[in-house]
């Protein structure tokens, strides 16, 4: 054959490695740049709230409506789920530009207390505290995890805590007793385990093992020490016990790392496991979508110790936020008594004062007093941790030990090993 | 006084800067959109802290090119890349070469293979987390419906898993530029090897895949690139896991700075990445032009 002049027209090896070049370059670079700044919570007469997406109940709507019309302002409520929101205000926060009060998952208020990018309340609460309860009236662990250094940076809007939630008629027609040890969940599971049906299902979700942890007697980590997951051997026995109900037992699913928690809840409502460990934040969409399921919430297992995880939102105020006169108002108003028991009237959702336990809605609710019993028994598992301002390091690194253990079913002891050895690195 | 005379301007000079006027507006968008924030990397991955306000030097190189972690992602990534690199290449050949039949409806065919392209990442990945969850997914119904063993593909090849719905995204843009490709051969070259005895399998190695190697290697730089930059399969599918067996680098990248918050080191792990995918595509580009055919 012969060079033939009409040749299918083609990109140069110049232009295509400019278009190539381009392509690679932008957005993987421009991923770390920061994000656009937005002006929108330094627009007068706008009042900008970083909100979980979740949390957009009735009773805030109401406490917002009037916050509003007392102070002139329009609220900007913008919603998100958690890594969104951490995304946004870490780029907020690097632009300079930051809103006016950010709802956060628990643990973020020491943190950015540390980084400096969260502001001490501890003046207003020397002013208002007494007037509003705070903090006497909320529940000690609430205000400790919110302070830093004897200072107050942050307020507990919810508290909450993990524990068991069975299917009550699938435990009847087994014959089987609530469980209360581990021995017998693990019993009971493997009996309710049949017809396409799971004794129980665990979370992909790492924060999920905190409660096993807890019930082992296992300490995270203790800052004085420098001990990391000791008692080591109770480490190891508290995460092999739940790989073993998985891939041993077959009593449980195998998870599916995603980026939500709520499979154990899908399942559970589906009727297809009979036990899942979770908290309130699961209560309303079990009832919604089956209503027909008859719902029991015992008390968190026992093992060594009698423990679970204690969990819940706070809110605080960014460092630069130009009005937190108005942010304060903000959350007074929304952690008012009669607000928390609207909320949980609403939702079921657990609250943190102490007067909010006393409420007849709570002592006569079936399903809320189980949770709220179980408060007294809650623990603060990251504490230590947050504390040394390496949160961040340590939940990558207990997750990939989680998932390796828990899905991958690789052995405990040697995930707990690599886990302890990384954690040395970056706490040290 | 005389003043001294000015050079007249040349025709080419005008023309240049005519040229230059014009392109001044793209000019300024990328300067600002686009190379001021990679200068802003590049100085933020000289430093440390996390408001990235202490200076590190190249510490944060070294700590990268010594981080197992990093290295690991980087396996993972190229994994993923050469596996996006082939399927793109095979299957959107495949069906560019299916879809240039006389066949009828193929018209559908193509606007279908090419809807996945259209979608964003985000509802590609949701789509299919949801049909391939082992125990809700839509998928283990149906397989069990029919009789079949149910499948756990996100825990036992997630990878390949990930690999695979980001190619049933993409393969239809890979097949339109295919298409386009074919579709330039003329017809007289498959006219005279006819005449000459060649068979459909010769013809298709001696003309059709020759004259294709421009378009094949525009797949080819776009698929690396593509799939050294993945981040939403990862994010969205597996978030990362299980274990970091879908730790694709953009999204450690994504996790140092975001919930690390070092955004010194992940500017730093920005920038070693941007001058792998700049070394991969010269490398490919070189051997591209020693495949060049001419007829």
């Amino acid at each position: 054959m012969s060079p033939h002049p009409s040749r299918p027209a083609r990109l140069s090896r110049r232009d295509m490695f400019r278009l190539a070049g381009a392509a690679a370059a932008v957005p993987v670079l421009s991923a770390c740049a920061g994000a656009p700044t937005t002006q929108s919570s330094a627009a007068p007469g706008t009042f900008t709230v970083y909100w979980n997406a979740g949390h957009d109940y009735q009773a805030y709507r109401k406490v917002i409506a009037e916050f509003e019309q007392a102070n002139k302002v329009k609220v900007n409520l913008q919603k998100y789920q958690w890594p969104d929101l951490r995304t946004r205000l870490l780029a907020d926060f690097a632009s300079g530009t930051v809103p006016d009060l950010v709802e956060e998952p628990g643990g973020w208020v020491q943190e950015f207390a540390i980084s400096g990018n969260a502001r001490s309340l501890q003046d207003f609460v020397d002013r208002d505290g007494e007037a509003m309860g705070f903090p006497s009236d909320w529940q000690p662990i609430t205000v400790e995890r919110n302070s830093y250094q004897g200072k107050v940076y942050g307020v507990q809007l919810h508290l909450t805590c993990n524990t068991l939630l069975y299917n009550k008629a699938m435990l009847r027609d087994a014959g089987l007793e609530v469980p209360t040890t581990w021995e017998e969940f693990l019993d009971a599971a493997r009996a309710l385990t049949k017809d396409g049906v799971y004794g129980a299902a665990l979370n992909q979700d790492y924060t999920y093992v905190h409660p096993w942890l807890a019930q082992a007697g296992v300490t995270p980590y203790n800052r004085e020490t420098g001990a990391i997951m000791e008692p080591r051997a109770d480490a190891i026995a508290a995460m092999q016990f739940q790989a073993d109900l998985i891939h041993k037992h077959k009593a449980a699913p195998v998870p599916v790392s995603s980026t939500v928690y709520s499979g154990p809840q899908k399942l559970f409502s589906a009727k297809r496991a009979a036990m899942i460990f979770t908290g309130p934040w699961d209560l309303d969409p079990i009832t919604k979508t089956a209503p027909d399921l008859e719902l029991g919430i015992a008390a968190p297992l026992k093992n060594k110790v009698h423990a679970t995880q204690a969990a819940g939102v706070s809110m605080f105020v960014p460092a630069t936020a130009s009005r937190p006169e108005l942010s304060w108002d903000f959350i007074k108003r929304i952690t008012a008594l009669e607000v928390e028991q609207a909320a949980t009237k609403e939702t079921g959702m657990l609250m943190p004062r102490v007067s909010w336990t006393r409420l007849p809605e709570v002592q006569q609710h079936e399903q809320i007093k189980a949770f709220a019993d179980a408060l007294p028994i809650a623990e603060d598992s990251t504490q230590e941790v947050r504390l040394t301002g390496q949160l961040g390091r340590w939940e990558e690194q207990l997750k990939l030990m989680y998932q390796q253990v828990i899905i991958q079913n690789e052995p405990a002891a040697e995930a707990l090993e690599a886990f302890a050895k990384a954690a040395e690195g970056f706490l040290k | 006084m005389r003043m001294p005379r000015l050079r007249p301007s040349t025709l080419s000079g005008r023309y240049a800067r005519t040229a230059y006027l014009f392109l001044l507006p793209a000019i300024l968008f990328f300067a600002f959109m686009f190379y001021l924030p990679i200068g802003n990397v590049v100085a933020t991955s000289l430093r440390t802290g996390p408001q990235a306000d202490q200076w590190a030097g190249f510490g944060n190189y070294a700590q990268a090119l010594a981080d197992p972690a990093v290295a690991h992602s980087f396996l993972v990534t190229l994994t993923f890349a050469v596996a996006e690199v082939i399927g793109s290449i095979v299957l959107g050949l495949a069906l560019a070469l299916a879809l240039d039949q006389p066949l009828r409806g193929r018209v559908v065919f193509r606007v279908l293979l090419l809807v996945p392209y259209l979608t964003s990442v985000a509802i590609v990945g949701l789509l299919w987390r949801n049909i391939l969850d082992p125990e809700l997914g839509i998928l283990n119904r149906v397989l069990m419906a029919a009789g079949l063993p149910g499948q756990q593909w996100l825990n036992t090849a997630p990878l390949l898993t990930i690999a695979a719905v980001t190619l049933w995204q993409s393969v239809g843009y890979t097949m339109v530029l295919f298409l386009a490709g074919l579709q330039g051969i003329p017809e007289t070259y498959y006219e005279a090897a006819k005449i000459d005895g060649a068979d459909a399998w010769r013809r298709f190695w001696r003309i059709t895949l020759p004259l294709l190697a421009p378009t094949t290697l525009f797949v080819s730089v776009m698929a690396v690139i593509s799939g050294l930059q993945a981040f939403g399969q990862a994010y969205i599918i597996t978030n990362g896991g299980p274990g970091d067996a879908t730790d694709l680098l953009v999204f450690h990248i994504f996790n140092v700075a975001f919930r690390t918050r070092d955004f010194g080191y992940s500017s730093a792990q920005s920038v070693l990445l941007l001058i792998v995918i700049v070394a991969f595509t010269v490398i490919q580009l070189r051997a591209g032009r020693r495949g060049e055919v001419t007829y």
